[in-house]
């Protein structure tokens, strides 16, 4: 058998009690704390192109997953620095990548990209995610693609 | 026929349920033997019955039967043999005819291995395995009916999903995780045995820790095979995300791992009862809610189950089970109060219960999390999802302040700890943290986060070192052993506590690797041409030649691959590919990973250009990654030497127990 420790004897309840609800008090605080002050930072809105418009200036530096179809036409560049259009029907949004998009991509495709808007008015996409489902659907106005598979996960 | 075959295995086996949890249910009121064997056996005809419809399943993937709509959708001509066979857990109806078969498994084993160590228990065990099993084949009787035939039988099938016939670790991950998911109404169907019949003494706990680590050895195989699948098949270079299925499988996890943890404390001081209880059965909730999100539609993720009419079923299986668990718990709370005062603010009753309440808040923020898009879908129609950097900002501190716990815990004696104690047993370790620590700085290691967890994983493992040296030396000295013989007999003889021991060194070793690879990788991205090359570290990767040709198992696949020369600390050819397959509209990665002892050179085909050949690679170098696979080894074996069933000898005088 492990050798017993050597037992001290036992401190009264009552001030333990207060040390061990003070400790649990602490590391709610410290969890709720970090929980809610980093929500709004981590947030990502998917919208569509008209979603993104509707909102102008305050849409800017925001964290965004745009999603639309690839317009037709619209695909310039190589592919490290690439120029394309996405489209909800009603309205598009220019984009701009310089992260290559998988094979896959190409015009009239459903894509989602991940980036911000710039005050440019072109979408900075750190991710083109093109979309997964075998049995696609081009999304209806102001509908996105309802089943996003984001690579990074 | 075998179809049909199949949906009568189903419907019987719906039956034998049913009518397993009302021969227990009579035996408990009766106190009745005879009922009770006669639920047990249909128990096992139920199990006998999943595993027909199994293999019923099976046969039809295997001869491609396109007439069922699952074979139809997810299997095809040419898928080989080895994929045709693990589609049966590949989509939704039949990863929940496995599901029952495996639910089904455990409860026929336990039903009979406990038939006649607890017979007070045994019948509401019995009735809530009984109904939890009935519910999944309830569900594959009318919504997620896995035997459904189609007209027109099509020549050829969709083929299994792209993603995951491209790697046989899906072979693997799914079947462990699933061990460990429905293993864990074991514990549940204890808990609310031990609650019903008010014998929530000791007796219950033993057998119930011993059952959630047996699921939990499984469920942590099952997670960190799939990291491993994530790593080897997504091609991003990383093995979690906080993907909304992922964090279903840790959920269950966090507090199963808090309940094995605060049983301890029950069974050792009689205190913190009532969360143990509670623990039993939000594990078992957070398994539905697991199976929940997977399989409904509601969350988006790389995991997601097509969208399905299951979704309610679960629903109210949850809040049904929720609701009972909770009146149940409610109505016998004066049975669980604290039956000896608590420890000190520093004991070892107190380190468990920080230990809890850290696992808790983890399971709450990683719930809040995964939950949050959906609430604020509900509310304001709003389609968001919080990103991976939230989960880490609010989860590493808990896993720092975890760690730290694992090495204090182990050292403090129960009760309270006076200041002398506190001193003799933390000294040593204390300086081996702070050597480890300045050491990294020495050689030049900066990041927070590799240093913190390089100085707590080293004083853990210094303070469970000593601890194992002092008790070794110990006997070897009283019963004149030698040492080795001496720790390795101490260690069997208490094999819960070494192997905890052994299962909190490989969670040192996963936390160390973690924290060096999210902090210390490196990656490149460029685009080449044949015969140009690109440097990453020490490593130089140089483009020979594309080759684009069909998979020589499954020629509907074509693969493209991109010939690399590798040169550097590790060398030799590489040739990461992307796979069409005709059911996918996005080629699937298939990476090339160089394993080293340090480091893992990561390379993947993101895109290529047929016209002048050219290709875009991505190169990562992630430090110590292997390291993550083998610390979880380590944690399961580690688990499985603690439950390891020990040979039957007479029982040690009272104050042996430590």
């Amino acid at each position: 058998m492990s050798p017993a420790p050597p037992i001290d004897p036992p401190v009264p309840p009552r001030r333990s009690r207060w040390g061990v609800l003070l400790g649990i008090g602490v590391i709610a605080a410290v969890l709720a704390y970090l929980a809610l002050s980093g929500m709004s930072n981590a947030l990502v809105y998917y919208r569509t192109p008209t979603e993104l418009l509707d909102l102008g200036e305050s849409a800017i530096g925001q964290s965004v997953r745009l999603g639309g179809l690839v317009k037709p036409g619209s695909v310039h560049g190589p592919a490290t620095d690439l120029t394309f259009v996405l489209t909800d029907g009603t309205n598009e949004v220019t984009v701009h990548s310089s992260v290559a998009p998988t094979t896959s991509f190409r015009e009239g495709i459903g894509a989602v990209v991940e980036g911000e808007m710039t005050t440019a008015g072109v979408f900075e996409a750190t991710q083109v995610i093109v979309k997964h489902d075998e049995n696609y659907v081009a999304p209806s106005e102001g509908q996105l693609p309802s089943q996003v598979i984001d690579p990074g996960t | 026929m075998i179809a049909t075959g199949g949906h009568v295995a189903v419907v019987v086996g719906l039956a034998a349920t049913l009518f397993a949890a009302a021969a227990f249910a009579l035996a408990a009121r009766g106190d009745d033997r005879g009922k009770a064997a006669l639920g047990r056996r249909a128990m096992i005809a139920a199990f006998g019955l999943a595993a027909l419809a199994c293999i019923a399943m099976v046969t039809l993937l295997l001869t491609h039967d396109f007439s069922v709509r699952y074979v139809a959708r997810n299997n095809a001509t040419t898928t080989p043999p080895f994929y045709s066979v693990i589609s049966l857990w590949a989509a939704l109806e039949g990863s929940i005819l496995f599901w029952t078969l495996l639910a089904t498994g455990w409860a026929a084993l336990v039903l009979h291995r406990y038939r006649d160590r607890a017979p007070t228990l045994m019948p509401w065990v019995g009735v809530t395995l009984a109904l939890v099993a009935a519910f999944f084949f309830a569900v594959m009787a009318w919504p997620g009916d896995p035997f459904v035939r189609i007209t027109p039988v099509g020549t050829e099938g969709n083929g299994p999903n792209a993603l995951l016939q491209n790697h046989p670790f899906m072979g693997l991950h799914p079947p462990l995780l699933y061990l460990g998911y429905t293993g864990l109404a074991v514990p549940f169907a204890f808990g609310v045995a031990a609650l019903v019949t008010r014998r929530t003494d000791e007796a219950w706990l033993v057998i119930v820790r011993r059952w959630t680590l047996v699921p939990w050895i499984f469920l942590t195989a099952g997670i960190v095979a799939g990291a491993w699948w994530s790593y080897a098949v997504l091609g991003w270079g990383g093995y979690w995300a906080w993907d909304p299925v992922e964090n279903a499988a840790l959920l269950p996890w966090l507090t199963a791992t808090a309940f094995v943890h605060s049983s301890m404390v029950a069974e050792r001081r009689g205190a913190l009862r009532i969360w143990a209880h509670a623990l039993v059965v939000a594990t078992f909730v957070l398994t539905l809610v697991g199976t929940f999100l997977t399989r409904s539609g509601v969350v988006e993720s790389v995991h997601s189950f097509t969208a399905s009419a299951i979704g309610p079923w679960f629903a109210v299986a949850i809040v049904a089970t929720l609701t009972g668990a909770l009146v149940l718990l409610v109505w016998r709370l004066p049975d669980l109060r604290d039956t000896r005062p608590p420890g000190g603010t520093v004991s070892r009753e107190a380190a468990f219960l920080f230990n809890n309440v850290l696992f808790l808040g983890i399971t709450f923020a990683v719930l809040f999390g995964t939950l949050y898009p959906l609430i604020v879908d509900a509310t304001s129609g709003e389609r968001i999802s919080v990103g991976a950097p939230w989960f880490n900002r609010v989860n590493a501190p808990i896993f720092v302040a975890l760690l730290f716990l694992m090495g204090v815990g182990p050292a403090l004696p129960w009760g309270g700890a006076r200041w002398p104690t506190i001193r003799e047993r933390f000294a040593f370790p204390s300086l081996a943290s702070a050597a480890l620590v300045i050491g990294g700085w020495a050689i030049g290691l900066r990041e927070v986060a590799p240093l913190v967890a390089l100085g707590l994983a080293a004083f853990v493992v210094t303070v469970m070192g000593d601890e194992v040296v002092r008790g070794a030396h110990a006997r070897a000295r009283s019963r004149g052993e030698d040492p080795p013989t001496a720790a390795w007999r101490l260690a069997t003889r208490n094999r819960r506590r070494y192997g905890g021991y052994l299962v909190h060194t490989g969670v040192c070793v996963m936390a160390v690797a973690v924290a060096v690879s999210a902090t210390l990788a490196s990656d490149v991205t460029a685009t080449l041409g044949p015969g140009e090359s690109v440097r990453l570290g020490a490593y130089t990767v140089s483009y020979d030649s594309l080759v684009i040709e069909p998979l020589s198992d499954d020629p509907r696949v074509t693969e493209t691959r991109a010939e690399l020369t590798l040169s550097g600390p590790q060398s030799g050819s590489l040739a990461p590919a992307l796979r069409d397959y005709p059911n996918s509209t996005t080629p699937i990665a298939t990476p090339t990973v160089r394993t080293a002892i340090g480091e893992d050179l990561y390379v993947t085909l993101l895109a290529y250009d047929p016209a002048n050949r050219s290709v875009t690679l991505h190169l990562f170098v992630n430090p110590l990654v292997v390291w993550i696979w083998v610390g979880g080894v380590i944690v399961a074996l580690g688990a499985a030497f603690a439950v390891w069933p020990e040979p039957r000898r007479r029982p040690l005088p009272a104050a042996a127990g430590a």
